[in-house]
């Protein structure tokens, strides 16, 4: 486990007829543990530079634990006083960052559901042939064998843009990288995108047999964050998480 | 004009193989200008014995902040370590702070319920937390009438 300390001090001569000086130091804990946060985005600098002004989803929900004891570092590393970032949660404006504004806060970092369907490739009759081909999410599979379960196996070790798979026979399971509200699910029987090709007319098909009672949902917290101009503004950004 | 200035350090020795040491102080001015923030409601300090959402800076009814800019500081004083505070932002969850944790957010406040800060405690046996905003908003604490 690791030992992560922060420190916060406020001070003032002038705020109050009385001098405001306080400091507050606490380890940073995984939630109800005395076991330190051990996972981290590490210090990380964004530029922002676009014309139109456009958003930038800093950290997303789905990459720290729902309700862990997550803290989000900001700061706004502008020296233009007018220039300000404002926070996001989600669509619930958190506030400004101006320029040398620092930020530090828990995130509960309540994630989605992921959009999960498995694939099942069937023959009508005969075999697979050499040069069947299967493609989705831009990823195109030709199958160097004419045994079923082999070209699952091929589908299954390419790399998806946008899911992780797994196999298991002639079954393939994807699970979506993201949750986002709309999925690729149009039916009990039918994905947006696939492109089966089957030379040889042996009936292969590549039918959804899992996965359409499991609707996928957006995230609800990630953190965006929209710049105030289009000229260049940088925003330097932390996780700790579990 | 007020001076007002916030630090913040956060320092490793094994998170990472080399040392983390991140340092920071700001000073706290009004939105878009080098004028210094010159209200603030105090460090409150409260001892909250149930499960019930409240507001630490609620607003005034009827009042617009939209432009303002102001900081919010919130920690939890509790000492043992599975009790936390659920810190809201309108509809969104922020996040909690479990015993020592604290917080330090810009904040700016628009028309009542709207984007209210709220804090729920997890448990009803004590807990006592503190807060504070630094901030030039018209229409928050005390002069509220919050429902």
């Amino acid at each position: 486990m690791a030992t992560t300390i922060a420190t916060i001090s406020l001070a003032s001569s002038d705020l109050t007829s009385s001098a405001l000086a306080f400091s507050s130091s606490n380890p940073l804990n995984t939630a109800g543990t005395a076991t330190g946060l051990s996972l981290t985005s590490g210090l990380s600098r964004t530029n922002f530079t676009n014309d139109p002004i456009q958003e930038k989803v800093i950290f997303r929900s789905d990459d720290a634990a729902t309700n862990g004891s997550n803290k989000v570092y900001l700061k706004n590393l502008s020296t233009t006083p007018a220039e300000y970032f404002t926070v996001f949660i989600d669509q619930e404006e958190m506030g400004r960052l101006y320029a040398g504004d620092w930020a530090f806060f828990p995130w509960t970092a309540t994630s989605g559901v992921k959009e999960t369907f498995t694939v099942t490739l069937t023959l009508g009759s005969g075999a697979v042939e050499i040069g069947d081909s299967w493609e989705f999410d831009g990823i195109k599979t030709t199958s160097t064998t004419a045994v079923l379960n082999t070209f699952a196996s091929e589908i299954n070790a390419q790399h998806y843009p946008n899911w992780t798979t797994t196999v298991s026979g002639a079954a393939i399971s994807f699970t979506a990288r993201r949750a986002v509200e709309d999925g690729v699910i149009t039916g009990d029987t039918a994905i947006t995108g696939d492109v089966l090709v089957d030379l040889n007319g042996s009936n292969l098909t590549a039918p959804i047999t899992a996965g359409d009672t499991n609707p996928s949902t957006r995230s609800e917290s990630d953190i965006i964050i929209v710049p105030s101009v289009t000229t260049t503004m940088d925003l330097e950004h932390m996780l700790f998480h579990e | 004009m007020a001076t007002t200035t916030a630090s913040l350090t956060l320092t490793s020795t094994d998170l990472f193989d080399d040392s983390l040491s991140i340092s920071n102080t700001s000073t706290l001015y009004k939105a878009g200008t080098t004028i210094g923030l010159d209200q603030t409601t105090g460090l409150t300090r409260t001892y909250v014995t149930a499960t019930t959402q409240f507001d630490p800076f609620p607003v005034v009814k009827g009042a617009t902040n939209a432009d303002e800019n102001g900081r919010v500081y919130i920690a939890n004083l509790s000492e043992e370590i599975t009790e936390f505070i659920t810190v809201s932002i309108g509809d969104a969850v922020i996040g909690r702070l479990y015993a020592g944790d604290f917080l330090w957010m810009p904040w700016s406040p628009k028309l009542q319920h709207v984007n209210d800060l709220e804090i729920t405690p997890s448990v009803a046996t004590g807990m006592h937390i503190e807060f504070m905003a630094i901030h030039n908003y018209a229409n928050i604490y005390p002069d509220s009438a919050d429902s």
